[in-house]
């Protein structure tokens, strides 16, 4: 796969400007495109299948999620070189969106930036424009651009995203499952649900992989920004009036501080993040479209607990690791590898719900049993460690769920519990470990009021 | 077919029982199937019992009437209905009275419905036997077989057992089944061919009862032991029982001939053809039961009969249950104590389970749980966990699996199985049950190592001469061989045609020769495969000049791992050019110096060289060899992946070496990583590519992933080749979720091995008690391979290649070694000094390891262009 660029690549550590040169939408495909100084183009294209034509009407508010859009991808780009300053070529945005991809482009690449020995602090600056521009703003206030109560899923392949489909089903309320990207394994697990399916098609430019081979920057970037942007345009154009994400209470954590900054690997899953983009486009696109998270009042445990309830249909088809992701295959290994932190977590978590033949059948083995695998399990007590990489839960939920465990005679021999019973859980606080307190709902988020019956569904599970 | 033309049966006629399952009833060419059987049996002198299920569908849409709602009722009996209308319309009877009165008296059934009723229920479901005997009966009839119909529930008769519930005895009764001449007689004054029910009996109070999962295998049994019948054959849609399951093992062999006890054991612990219940009423009367193939009647199948005199002791099937948990209670000195244990499994009975395997030591018993929805989808582990707590300190261990092994006599072949043992040594072992009656030995072990463990146990115990499918009096085809394509055919080795030469250069012996068309064939089909960007062939299987030339001619290129093979290519102008790879192990850092020299690139698989040598690798490419934590292969010494191993930088040491390489200026190129030699299985690789590829995400500047070699060269009979095709698409499947990393191969062995041979002369024959020992001048340091690895080499006297094989000789080398054998146990044709004998398929590792042990002279070699 060697593109032949019209110009010579050069390492993009090297320029002095990320472009974000135009984007553009026709039939059903949106061009984003981006360049280094005067670099050869880079063009990413986000496929929209079977789109609807886009009527005059629901035009501005398009326009304004897919400028949007053109801003969130680039982060992708603008991380292999982490120029000094950033163009917007399409015209410098407002103040308000400014300020929001200031926040993006600072806290969604903190894990990036400490991992490369970085400092964003100071060097991120959107230019921005005083007066409110027409283009950034669709000016929509009327309900009548959206159909009313239809809801998008954004699926996973893992159990988050399935509580939120689970719930709106037995709520009533009428949703389509949506992914961004090929996964097969997303598309088996977002075929169980039964609910309508759409899946957006995207492709990064492969000269990204060019600059990557020449030594560009690479790491971690907030994806789910990205997909969030993505799912805006694709409810306008759908005509969907709600974006239901699965992004609990514990993805607003830090994982850790890094030289005074505080450093969150899924900073775009967070509370901070959703409260933006959720106003900014209420004011930039289209008033009656929501983007919330569903499982926001929920902890980890909360919503694990809710899946043992509610997912059995999911169980031998489910993964939330990432390893293997692009992989599917009929055996539990082939979708966990048992091996990541996400692995840990989950089954960590699941352990105090499911019936242990149950949970064991599901992983195919015992992680919990593993002694190999004590310092995995130890990242995630934050024991000897910090909180490792990972959209996994907080250090006090996984000490309260093996705490849980320790007093289970199913599992308390278990090598690793045994080690928490014994060597870990004495220098804790016991007041502390206590499994019910992270069941109870917390009142910050912003789920409508029309979708509580679904909110409730999850506590009742 | 006109079967009354025969002379009428004596009144002692020998009785044969058919049994037909609901697929072989469920048309009318499957009923041609039936009467032609049936009437051959007959025109062979038999007096034929014919005993069917219902059709196939039938009892679970009975069951499903007796189950539903009232007002579904009817619709559930039209249908059921209509399937028999519609048969016996395609059969053209023109009486089908039988028939609707067993139609009408179900439909009597369903409007006095009492569905509550276990009785109720039984008479309901043994319609669709009732109903299939019947058209069958007029089919057979009808085209000129007159077959009568008799009712299965006069003749079986269910016995009274005492602790079975209201629920066994009606749905899974048991019938006493002892020969009754009496019946026996009784009916051959009634006819010459019968046609019966399975399923159903009736009870003491001559209600219907029915006999439970496999009734009518059951059924047949019963009915041939109330005989005395000459045999039971069971048809069914396979030719018999399999020394492993096909599905798992493709490679399994069909069991030709089994004793009872060994045929229960292998029912039982997994195998579907055959319900275990069947086999105790045919021990019992002593008739042989015989599994036959509808669909290839001519099959010999599998019979089961008393056990036969002079059969050396082998191990017959190995099977695996899956989902197991076993629940492991440990305390000190309790066991001894009066009913402690008695107290413990009262705490099983209390919470409904019922124990299986148990392993019990001073301090400790496991016992094992069968899978079950109750085990996984209730609290009753917690519950019961909880309960045992209180005298014992309790682990449930889970998912388990239990392998079992088969074969009469197993305590006598335990010496053979250390190869066995050994594979299951790597792993945990929860639990092994070896059971008195010396049948069987299971070992328990945790789930995820089942993975592909079969074949390779069933490959590693016909290795270790354990499972004897050299004796074909016992093992037939391969289920491969039967009814996938015969794939494990291979083409006839290039050296048949080649042999007058082969004599000839003979002369000097002992000799390699590589016949290069061959190799050139070898690196043209993996050159075919699309997904394989690039082919590299490890020249440590063979670094012989003329392979050389010839592989860089089919445009491979070559992976090197030392400077002497990097010189090697160089010195060769048709190779020096060819793309080369330089992947050395704990080699010296001037290695590294003369490689990056010569331009080639490196493969690093240590943290070491990017600690103390930075500045020899600033601002090169490198490519990074990892280990995945895992090895495969056929023996120890071939593995090279998992801790054990010394190659390969591990995956905990992984973020160190990125960070590492960063500073020091380095990229990497390429990910690699090689697992092991002598790997059939196609599934293998683009598993390794995935987990490569994940991890070539984190990195960025890598664009190609390396899977090493390990193509296994099938060398047993029996074994399959490598599936190129199948590999090519699992690699193209994988490749399209990762586009942008190109997929290198190292194969050595797969290239070369074929293409080699090794001839050598017979020196000496001794005879040693039962042993005939055959000398020739090729030992162990000509080939090594044999003694190193255990590796089976075929086996040849090429002087004498058609005379028949007559003597079973251990095939050994001039070496003052007590490992210098070649070959153990080969039958050959009787075998003077001076034949020559040739050792097939030592192309690869055989001259490049060969030594001047004892200070005898290296082998020499030939080349065929």
């Amino acid at each position: 796969m060697n593109a032949s660029p019209d110009k010579p690549l050069v390492d993009p550590r090297k320029a002095q400007a990320f472009r974000c040169v135009r984007c553009s939408y026709a039939e059903g495909v949106a061009e984003l495109v981006y360049a280094f100084d005067n670099g050869p183009e880079l063009i990413e294209r986000v496929r929209f299948p079977d789109a609807p034509a886009l009527t005059e009407a629901r035009k501005p508010a398009f326009d304004a999620a897919l400028r949007m859009l053109h801003l969130f991808a680039g982060v992708s780009y603008f991380k292999a070189g982490v120029p000094a300053r950033i163009e917007v070529e399409t015209g410098a945005p407002d103040a308000a969106t400014a300020d929001l991809l200031d926040a993006l482009y600072l806290h969604g690449l903190a894990e990036f930036a400490y991992r490369n020995g970085l400092d964003l602090r100071g060097k991120i600056a959107f230019p921005r424009r005083s007066a409110p521009a027409r283009e950034w703003n669709s000016g929509s206030r009327a309900g009548a651009l959206l159909q009313r109560h239809r809801a998008l899923v954004p699926i996973g392949g893992g159990k988050d995203s399935l509580v939120v489909a689970e719930a709106l089903k037995s709520a009533g309320i009428a949703a389509t499952a949506i992914w961004v990207g090929a996964s097969p394994l997303i598309a088996s697990v977002a075929a169980r649900t039964g609910l309508p399916m759409l899946n957006i098609g995207r492709e990064l430019s492969p000269l990204l992989f060019e600059y990557n081979r020449i030594g560009a920057w690479n790491g971690h970037i907030p994806v789910t920004a990205i997909n969030s942007a993505i799912l805006a345009c694709a409810a306008i154009l759908y005509r969907y009036d709600a974006i239901a994400f699965a992004n609990e209470r514990s993805a607003s954590a830090a994982t850790l501080e890094y030289e005074g900054q505080q450093v969150n690997h899924q900073w775009s899953k967070g509370w901070a993040f959703e409260k933006l983009f959720a106003d900014w486009l209420h004011s930039h696109v289209a008033a009656d479209l929501d983007y919330f998270s569903l499982l926001r009042p929920y902890s980890e445990l909360a919503v694990t607990r809710a899946f043992a309830k509610s997912g059995a249909a999911y169980f031998d088809a489910f993964s939330s690791c990432n390893r293997n992701f692009r992989i599917l295959g009929p055996k539990p290994a082939d979708r966990w590898c048992g091996q990541c932190p996400k692995c840990h977590f989950v089954f960590l978590a699941l352990a105090p719900f499911l019936p242990k033949p149950r949970l064991l059948q599901i992983f195919g083995r015992n992680l919990l049993d593993d002694e190999a695998l004590a310092p995995g399990f130890d990242a995630l007590i934050e024991y000897h460690d910090h909180k490792p990489f990972e959209c996994v839960g907080e250090a006090s939920e996984a000490r309260a769920a093996f705490a849980e465990l320790a007093a289970r005679p199913e599992w308390r021999e278990d090598a690793l519990v045994a080690r928490f019973r014994e060597e870990i859980a004495p220098r804790l606080d016991a007041s502390v470990l206590t499994l019910q307190p992270w069941l109870l709902p917390s009142t910050e988020h912003g789920v409508p009021e029309r979708f509580a019956g679904a909110l409730d569904a999850i506590r009742r599970a | 077919m006109n079967a009354s033309a025969s002379a009428p049966l004596a009144p002692d006629a020998p009785w044969v029982v058919l049994k037909f399952g609901g697929t072989s009833v469920a048309t009318v060419e499957r009923w041609r199937t039936i009467l032609q059987l049936a009437a051959a049996r007959r025109a062979e002198g038999a007096r034929v019992l014919v005993v069917v299920s219902a059709l196939s569908g039938i009892t679970d849409a009975l069951k499903a009437l007796c189950a539903c709602a009232p007002i579904e009722r009817a619709d559930a009996l039209a249908k059921i209905i209509e399937r028999h209308r519609a048969l016996a319309a395609q059969m053209q009877l023109a009486h089908t009275a039988e028939m609707d009165r067993w139609l009408a008296s179900l439909q009597a059934l369903v409007v006095a419905a009492a569905p509550e009723q276990l009785r109720w229920q039984a008479t309901v479901q043994a319609h669709g036997e009732l109903l299939s005997s019947s058209l069958g009966a007029a089919f057979m009839a009808a085209n000129g077989l007159p077959t009568t119909w008799i009712d299965a529930r006069e003749a079986l008769l269910a016995r009274e057992v005492p602790f079975l519930n209201e629920r066994a005895r009606v749905l899974s009764a048991q019938v006493q089944a002892e020969p009754d001449p009496a019946l026996a007689s009784a009916l051959a004054a009634r006819g010459e061919v019968f046609i019966s029910q399975g399923f159903i009996a009736r009870d003491g109070d001559g209600q219907t009862v029915l006999l439970g999962r496999g009734g009518s295998d059951t059924s047949a049994a019963y009915f041939g032991a109330l005989l005395r019948a000459s045999r039971v054959e069971i048809w069914t849609d396979v030719a018999g029982m399999f020394t492993a399951d096909p599905r798992q093992v493709p490679g399994a062999r069909l069991l030709q001939r089994l004793d009872y006890d060994e045929a229960q054991e292998i029912a039982t612990t997994g195998a579907k053809v055959l319900h275990a219940r069947c086999l105790s009423p045919c021990r019992r009367a002593r008739v042989p039961l015989w599994v036959k193939d509808t669909q290839h009647p001519d099959l010999d199948g599998t019979v089961v009969a008393p056990q036969p005199t002079e059969v050396a002791p082998s191990i017959k099937a190995i099977s695996s249950r899956r989902g197991i948990t076993l629940v492991s209670m440990e305390t000190s000195g309790m066991w001894q104590q009066v009913g402690f244990l008695a107290d413990v499994f009262a705490l099983f009975k209390q919470h409904g389970l019922s124990v299986d395997l148990i392993g019990s030591a001073e301090t400790n018993v496991t016992v094992s749980l069968d899978p079950s929805e109750n085990l996984l989808d209730s609290d009753v582990v917690a519950a019961l966990a909880a309960d045992l707590a209180k005298v014992c300190r309790v682990k449930v261990i889970a998912p388990c699996a239990a392998v079992t092994l088969v074969g009469r006599g197993m305590r006598s072949m335990l010496h053979r199985l250390s190869g066995v043992l050994a594979e299951f040594g790597r792993e945990r072992v929860h639990l092994i049950s070896q059971s008195s009656n010396n049948l069987n030995l299971t070992f328990v072990v945790d789930e995820a190592m089942l993975d592909g463990l079969l074949p390779r146990l069933h490959e590693l115990l016909i290795r270790a001469g354990a499972l004897r499918t050299d004796d074909v009096a016992l093992f037939g085809p391969s289920w491969q061989a039967l009814y996938g394509g015969g794939a494990e055919l291979k083409q006839v080795p290039w050296w048949h045609a080649q042999r007058a030469r082969l004599l000839e250069v003979a002369q000097a012996t002992p000799r390699y020769v590589y016949h290069l068309p061959t190799i050139r064939e070898r690196a043209r089909a993996l050159r075919a495969l699309t997904s394989v960007d690039r082919v590299y062939y490890a020249l440590k299987a063979n670094p012989h000049p003329a392979i050389l030339r010839a592989l860089a001619e089919e445009g491979i290129g070559f992976e090197c791992v030392s400077p002497g093979e990097l010189a090697a290519v160089d010195a060769l102008a048709e190779a020096r050019e060819s793309p080369r790879l330089f992947t050395p192990n704990f080699a010296p850092r001037g290695d590294y110096a003369d490689a990056l020299r010569r331009g080639v690139m490196l493969t690093l698989d240590s943290l070491h060289p990017l600690q103390h040598w930075p500045e020899l690798f600033a601002g090169h490419e490198i490519m990074l060899r990892v280990d995945l934590g895992r090895g495969l292969g056929h023996h120890d010494k071939v593995r090279t992946g998992g801790a054990a191993s010394k190659f390969g930088l591990p995956l905990d040491q992984f973020d160190e070496f990125l960070t590492l390489a960063r500073e020091r200026g380095l990229r990497i190129a390429g990910l690699h990583a090689h697992l092991g030699s002598g790997i059939l299985d196609a599934a293998h690789w683009p598993l390794v590519f995935g987990q490569l590829a994940s991890l070539a995400d984190r990195i960025g500047s890598v664009r190609c992933l390396d899977l090493g070699g390990g193509l296994g060269v099938p060398s047993h009979p029996g074994e399959s080749e490598l599936d190129l095709a199948a590999l090519d698409t699992a690699l193209a499947e994988v490749k399209r979720a990762y586009p942008q990393y190109g997929l290198w191969l190292e194969p050595g062995r797969w290239l070369v091995a074929d293409a080699g041979v090794l001839l050598a002369r017979v020196t000496q024959t001794k005879r040693k008690g039962a042993l005939n020992y055959l000398g020739c001048d090729a030992g162990m340091h000509a080939l090594i391979r044999p003694a190193l690895y255990d590796a089976w080499h075929h086996i040849v006297n090429l002087s004498r290649l058609d005379d028949a094989a007559t003597t079973l000789y251990q095939v050994v080398g001039p070496i003052c070694e007590s490992g210098d054998v070649l070959g153990a146990d080969r039958r050959l044709p009787e075998s003077v000094e001076g034949d020559v004998l040739l050792i097939a398929q030592a192309g690869a590792y055989g001259e490049s390891m060969a030594s001047h042990y004892n200070l005898r002279p290296l082998a020499e070699s030939s080349v065929i262009e």
